[in-house]
C-alpha cells in the first residue's frame, strides 16, 4: 500500500478547477518534487495533503486514512503525528528562540523535550544557535531551523512548500543536502518548487498545469545532490 | 493618487480603521463627558446646597445696630423696617439671576385667649411672582426651609390664598401646647386686631421654629398694623466661594478697592458682592452674609469640584493613553504594507504623510462621534443625579478637539519612527 | 520537560520578548485597573471626606436639659453614647443677661477649644477666645459700644433676687458683681451670634457665682449620616436621663439630601469611566491579539489543536490581566491618596478587598476580550492565514 493516494482529487472554487481529476500515488520513503507555475494547482495540492484542506472530491489516502472525510479536529491530529510542514517563509515564532520553536512542535505533538530538540538542530548543523532569536539568524539558518522543527516527530511524510524560495544558492544547497539526509534516513519528501535545479533532485518529478498532472518524470541517475548545470 | 491611497486605506481597511475610529470616540466621549460634568458640577451642586436655606439676610440698617438690644417695639420708628414694595427690587441687581429664592418676615407678638404670649411669623411660602423682565418665580419658604417635615396637613397654599386667607402653619412643640390639630381654628389677639387662624399645616423645624405660628405676611403685618412693613428678607443665592479679593472687600469695605479689582468684585457673585448690590437696590438695609450657609457652600463646592477636576484628569490621562496605545498597536500592524511601498521607492515623508492622514480622518471621525456621544453620557448623570440637563459649554469643543488631535500624535509617533526605521526588504520577506 | 514547564517558557517567552508590544497591552490594563481601583476606592471614600467637610455648617446635635437642668457631666456622658472617632467638637453653652455700659446684653459662657469645631464658620477679626479674662464681641454689639479688639471693658451681673424692692418699697443697694475682660476678637456670622458677647464658662461662673458647672445647651458636630445620628440621639434620650439630644434639622437633613447626590454623582462618573475604559483595554487587547493571527494559524498548521492555542493565548492575556491587576490596584491605590490629600488633605485607608477585586476583573476583563479574537483566528484555516496577506 502507498502512504499516500490521491483517488480523481478535485477542487473547485466556484468556476475554478484549482484541481482537476488528480491521481497520484507517493510510496514510502520517496521523494517527490511537484512543479508548475502559478495558479496551477500546487499549493492547493499541498494544503490538501498537508491536511490543512479539504478535496471538493474524491479521496486522499494517507498510511491507509481517507483524510477527506476527517472532521476539522481529527485532520488537526492527522497533520500533527503524521506530517512535517516547511514553508517558504519560514515562519517561526519569532518571539521563541531556535530550540524553543522546535520545542514548540514537540509540545502540541507530545512532550517537549529539549535534549532531542538540541539534536534536531545539531543535525540541522544550527546547534550553536540554538538559544538565538529568528531575527538573530539569517534565512537559510531560519529555514534549518524549520526543516529541524518539521522532523523533530518523525513524521511520515515531510511537506516542504517552496523551501528555497527564499534563500541564496549557498543555503539552497544546505537545504537540499538536508532533504538528502533525511532521504537517506528513510523519510518520504514531498516538495514543491519553482526551482527546476531544486525539482531536478528528487526522484519523480510531477508537473502540474491548471489544476491537471501533465508529466511525471522518473530521476534515473538519482544522487541527491544538485547537478548544478553549469 | 495620494487620496485614492488614503480612500484605499479607509475603504479596504475598514474593520481596523472602525477599531481605531471606535477607540478614539470613546475616549472623546470620555473626555467630553468628564469636561461638561466637571464644569457644570459647581453649578449644580450649588443648587443642591440651596437645602441648606439662605446664605444672606437683609435687615433694616437701624435694626442691624440696635437690634433685640433696645427691644424696640413695632410702629414706633418706622426706620426699623424694611418696606414690601421694595422687596420685588432684589430681583433686579446685577446678579439677579443668581437669587433664587427669598421670602420676608414680619415677626409680631400675639396673645392668645388664656392670655399667654405666641410668636406670629408673616411670610411668603409659595409666592408667585412675575418680574418686569417676564422671569416668572415662586419664591417663599417651601424651598426655603426645605429641611421642615410636614408631621400633619400641608403648606400654606398662596395660589389658592383667595379661598383661605386665614391659613396658618404651626411647630410640633406649639401644637402640642395648644393642643390642636389641622382644621382647628386659632383665635389670636394683635396689639391692632383680633383673628381666627385656621391651621392647615404642622411642621417639625427641629429648633426654635417650632414653637412659633406661621401666617400669610398680611395677616402678621394687621395683627400689629405694620402694613406694609416687615422685618428681615432671607435671600437664597448662588455664589461663587470667596477668595482673596472677596475677603479684601469683606474687610476693608469695596470702597477700598481699586476701580479694577472694584469691578472684578463686583461682577463675580461672592457673597460680599451680592450683599451690596442688595443695599444698593432696597433703600436703608443691611444685607449680611450667613456665614454658617455661605461659607461652608463655599468649603464644600471647592471640594466637589476639585474632586471632580482630579478624576476628570484620571481619565483624561487614560482616555489618551487608552488612544495611544491603540493607534501605536494599528499602525505597527501594517509594517508589511509599508515596507512594500518604500520599496517601490516611497519616501519616508510620503510613507508619514500618508498614514497620518488616514489616521487623523479615522480620528476626525471618531473624535466628533465621542464628543456627541460623550455629551449624551453627561446628560445622562445630569438627569439622573441633578434632575437636570448638563449645559453646553463651548470650551469642551476645543479642549476635546485638542486632546484627540494631541493623542492621536503621540501615538502615531513611536509607529512612524519604526515604520521609517524598517528596511523594506527585511519586511517584504516576512519576518 | 514537563509540557507545563513548556506552556510557562512560551508565555514568559512572549511576554518577555515581545516587550514593547507587552508593555503597550500591560499598560492599557494597567491603565484600566488603575481608573477602577482608583475610583472605587474615591466612590467609597466620598461620603466619609465629605462628610467631614459638611461639618463645616457646624453643630448637627443639640443637648439640651431633659428636667430642669444639667450639667458639664451629663453633657460629657451623652457625648460618650457616641464612637470618640465620630465626635468632631463639642461646645457647652450658659447664658446670662449681663450689662455692659448699663446696656443689657446676651453673654454665653462657653469652651473656646470646642467652639472652633462647632462653629468653624465664625470670622472672627482678632483673636480667638483663648484665655479666662478675654471676651468675644458680636459685631452688633461691637458696633453699639464702639468696641475694638484690645480694648478693655467691664461686665456686669446682677445676681438673681437682688433686684427685687425689700419689704418696704426701697430698693435694696444693688450688689452687682463686675468682672472686667479685654476684647480679644469681634464675632461676624450673620446670624444673631452677632448680638451676643462670649467668654468661657469659668468666666461665667466667676461672674456669677451661681450654679456652677451648669449648663444650657450644648452643641455637637459629630460626623455621621443623619439616619446613624437619628439612633444615637434616640440612645442618648433613653440612656442619659438628664439630657435631651436633639437633631439640628437644617444641617442633618440638608447634608443627607446634598451628600446622596455627591455619591450618587461620583458613581455614575464612576460607572461612564469604568465602561469606557473597559472598552478601551478590550480594543487594545483586541488589536493585540488580532496581530497575532499568522501566529496562530503556524500553531495549527504544526498540528496545534484549538484548545490547546486557546488556552496559551488566554494563559498569557490572563497573566497580562495579573500583572496589570496588580500594577493598576497599586497606583489606583496612589492616585485616590493623592485625590484624598488635595482635595480633602486627609489620607484614604487602603481596602484589601479591592486588590483581590480589581485583578479578578482585569483579568476577566482581558480574558474575554482576548477570547473572540482568538476564536476567530483559529477558526481560520492555517492554510489561509500562513499564505495569505
Amino acid at each position: 500500500m502507498s502512504l499516500l493516494e490521491l483517488k480523481n482529487v478535485y477542487k473547485i472554487y466556484g468556476d475554478l478547477h484549482a484541481l482537476d481529476d488528480v491521481n497520484l500515488k507517493v510510496e514510502k520513503g520517496e521523494w517527490v518534487s511537484i512543479m508548475g507555475p502559478s495558479g496551477s494547482g500546487k499549493s492547493t495540492m499541498m494544503n490538501i495533503i498537508g491536511c490543512m484542506d479539504k478535496p471538493s472530491k474524491g479521496e486522499v489516502l494517507l498510511d491507509g486514512v481517507d483524510i477527506s472525510k476527517q472532521s476539522k479536529k481529527n485532520l488537526t491530529a492527522i497533520r500533527r503525528d503524521k506530517i512535517g510542514l516547511i514553508f517558504q517563509q519560514f515562519h517561526l515564532v519569532n518571539y521563541l528562540t531556535a530550540v524553543e520553536n522546535v520545542m514548540l512542535a514537540q509540545y502540541y505533538h507530545s512532550i517537549p523535550d529539549e535534549k532531542e530538540a538540541l539534536e534536531a538542530l545539531e543535525r540541522v548543523g544550527l546547534a550553536d544557535r540554538a538559544k538565538h532569536l529568528p531575527s538573530q539568524l539569517s534565512g537559510g539558518e531560519q529555514q534549518r531551523v524549520c526543516v529541524a522543527r518539521a522532523l523533530i516527530n518523525y513524521p511520515e511524510i515531510i511537506l516542504a512548500d517552496e523551501p528555497t524560495g527564499n534563500l541564496d544558492e549557498a543555503n539552497e544547497e544546505i537545504v537540499v543536502d538536508l532533504f538528502n539526509k533525511l532521504h537517506s534516513d528513510g523519510t518520504t519528501l514531498i516538495v514543491v518548487t519553482h526551482d527546476p535545479e531544486v525539482a531536478e533532485v528528487a526522484q519523480r518529478k510531477i508537473v502540474l498545469r491548471s489544476g491537471k498532472i501533465t508529466k511525471v518524470e522518473e530521476n534515473k541517475n538519482f544522487t541527491g545532490k544538485i547537478r548544478f548545470d553549469d | 493618487m495620494f487620496l485614492r491611497m488614503i480612500r484605499g486605506t479607509l475603504f479596504r481597511q475598514w474593520k481596523k480603521m472602525i477599531m481605531i475610529a471606535f477607540t478614539i470616540a470613546l475616549g472623546a466621549s470620555l473626555a467630553s463627558a468628564m469636561l461638561s460634568v466637571m464644569l457644570d458640577v459647581g453649578d449644580k451642586v450649588n443648587q443642591e446646597l440651596k437645602t441648606y436655606g439662605a446664605n444672606i439676610t437683609v435687615v433694616p440698617k437701624a435694626a442691624s445696630v440696635i437690634g433685640d438690644l433696645y427691644e424696640i417695639e413695632g410702629g414706633d420708628d418706622s426706620s426699623a423696617y424694611l418696606k414690601e414694595d421694595d422687596l420685588g427690587k432684589i430681583k433686579t441687581i446685577f446678579w439677579a439671576f443668581n437669587i433664587v429664592d427669598f421670602a420676608p418676615f414680619t415677626n409680631v407678638e400675639a396673645e392668645l385667649p388664656d392670655g399667654s404670649e405666641i410668636d406670629i411669623v408673616g411670610s411668603w411660602y409659595s409666592h408667585h411672582m412675575e418680574l418686569p423682565t417676564g422671569e416668572q418665580l415662586d419664591a417663599g419658604m417651601e424651598s426655603l426651609r426645605s429641611w421642615w417635615e410636614l408631621k400633619e396637613g400641608s403648606w400654606i397654599n398662596e395660589q389658592r390664598a383667595s379661598e383661605n386667607d386665614n391659613g396658618a402653619m404651626i411647630g410640633v412643640t406649639l401644637a402640642k401646647r395648644l393642643n390642636k390639630g389641622v382644621g382647628d381654628t386659632i383665635h389670636i389677639k394683635g396689639k391692632a386686631k383680633e383673628m381666627d387662624l385656621k391651621v392647615v399645616g404642622i411642621f417639625d423645624a427641629g429648633g426654635e421654629e417650632d414653637s412659633k405660628l406661621f401666617t400669610y405676611l398680611h395677616n402678621a403685618q394687621a395683627l400689629s398694623a405694620l402694613e406694609g412693613k416687615i422685618n428681615s428678607i432671607e435671600v437664597s443665592a448662588i455664589t461663587t466661594p470667596d477668595n482673596e479679593l472677596a475677603e479684601l472687600a469683606t474687610k476693608n469695605g469695596p470702597s477700598s478697592l481699586t476701580v479694577s479689582q472694584y469691578e472684578k468684585w463686583y461682577c463675580t457673585a461672592y457673597a460680599s458682592s451680592i450683599c451690596w448690590q442688595i443695599q444698593e437696590a432696597i433703600p436703608d438695609c443691611v444685607a449680611s452674609p450667613v456665614r454658617q450657609v455661605a461659607d461652608s457652600e463655599g468649603a464644600i463646592l471647592e471640594k466637589t469640584q476639585l474632586l471632580m477636576i482630579l478624576i476628570t484628569i484620571l481619565s483624561l490621562i487614560g482616555a489618551a493613553l487608552g488612544i495611544c496605545n491603540l493607534v501605536t498597536a494599528t499602525v505597527m500592524e501594517r509594517s508589511q504594507e509599508i515596507g512594500l511601498m518604500k520599496a517601490i521607492g516611497a519616501h519616508n515623508s510620503s510613507v508619514s504623510l500618508l498614514v497620518l492622514t488616514e489616521i487623523f480622518i479615522t480620528a476626525i471621525i471618531g473624535g466628533v462621534a465621542g464628543f456627541f456621544a460623550g455629551f449624551g453620557f453627561a446628560q445622562i448623570i445630569g438627569h439622573s443625579v441633578f434632575g437636570s440637563a448638563i449645559e453646553f459649554r463651548v470650551m469642551v469643543v476645543p479642549i476635546v478637539a485638542v486632546l484627540v488631535v494631541v493623542v492621536t500624535l503621540i501615538g502615531c509617533i513611536p509607529a512612524i519612527r519604526m515604520l521609517l526605521g524598517l528596511r523594506p526588504t527585511e519586511v517584504l520577506h516576512g519576518k | 520537560m514537563k509540557k507545563r514547564t513548556m506552556f510557562f517558557r512560551m508565555i514568559t517567552a512572549s511576554l518577555m520578548r515581545r516587550r514593547s508590544r507587552m508593555v503597550v497591552a500591560l499598560l492599557s490594563i494597567a491603565i484600566g485597573a488603575t481608573i477602577l481601583s482608583g475610583l472605587v476606592s474615591i466612590y467609597y471614600d466620598v461620603p466619609r471626606q465629605m462628610g467631614a467637610e459638611f461639618r463645616n455648617y457646624g453643630a448637627n446635635v443639640i443637648f439640651t436639659a431633659s428636667g430642669a437642668e444639667f450639667d458639664v457631666n451629663d453633657v460629657n456622658d451623652g457625648k460618650d453614647v457616641f464612637d470618640s472617632d465620630d465626635v468632631v467638637g463639642v461646645t457647652p453653652f450658659r447664658y446670662e443677661n449681663v450689662r455692659i455700659n448699663e446696656k443689657p446684653i446676651v453673654a454665653a459662657g462657653t469652651d473656646p477649644e470646642g467652639i472652633k469645631k462647632t462653629s468653624p464658620y465664625w470670622r472672627i477679626t482678632g483673636e480667638w477666645l483663648s484665655s479666662d479674662g478675654e471676651l468675644l464681641v458680636g459685631a452688633n454689639v461691637a458696633d453699639t459700644f464702639r468696641l475694638k479688639e484690645g480694648d478693655f471693658i467691664d461686665v456686669y451681673y446682677t445676681p438673681e433676687g437682688s433686684q427685687s424692692a425689700d419689704e418696704n418699697g426701697e430698693r435694696a443697694v444693688v450688689e452687682d458683681n463686675i468682672k472686667s475682660f479685654t476684647v480679644a476678637g469681634i464675632l461676624d456670622t450673620g446670624g444673631k451670634e452677632e448680638d451676643y458677647v462670649y467668654m468661657t464658662l469659668a468666666d461665667i461662673e466667676e461672674l456669677t457665682q451661681a450654679d456652677k458647672g451648669r449648663v444650657d445647651v450644648a452643641e455637637l458636630s459629630i460626623s455621621l449620616s443623619a439616619d446613624e445620628l437619628a439612633d444615637v440621639v434616640d440612645k442618648i434620650n433613653t440612656a442619659v436621663p438628664k439630657v435631651h439630644a436633639s437633631l439640628v434639622k437644617r444641617v442633618t437633613a440638608s447634608e443627607a439630601t446634598v451628600l446622596t447626590k455627591l455619591q450618587a454623582l461620583v458613581l455614575l462618573v464612576t460607572i461612564v469611566v469604568l465602561a469606557l475604559t473597559m472598552i478601551c483595554v478590550a480594543t487594545t487587547m483586541t488589536a493585540v491579539v488580532a496581530e497575532r493571527r499568522k501566529e496562530i494559524g503556524l500553531r495549527k498548521a504544526i498540528g496545534a489543536s484549538d484548545m490547546s492555542i486557546l488556552k496559551e493565548f488566554m494563559g498569557e492575556s490572563m497573566l497580562l490581566g495579573f500583572f496589570g491587576g496588580i500594577l493598576g490596584s497599586v497606583l489606583g491605590f496612589v492616585f485616590a491618596q493623592q485625590v484624598s490629600i488635595n482635595v480633602f488633605s486627609s489620607s484614604i485607608s487602603f481596602r484589601p478587598l479591592l486588590l483581590p477585586v480589581t485583578v479578578l476583573i482585569s483579568m476577566a476583563v482581558t480574558g474575554l476580550s482576548s477570547l473572540m479574537p482568538i476564536r476567530s483566528a483559529t477558526d481560520v484555516d492555517p492554510a489561509l492565514v500562513l499564505k495569505g496577506e
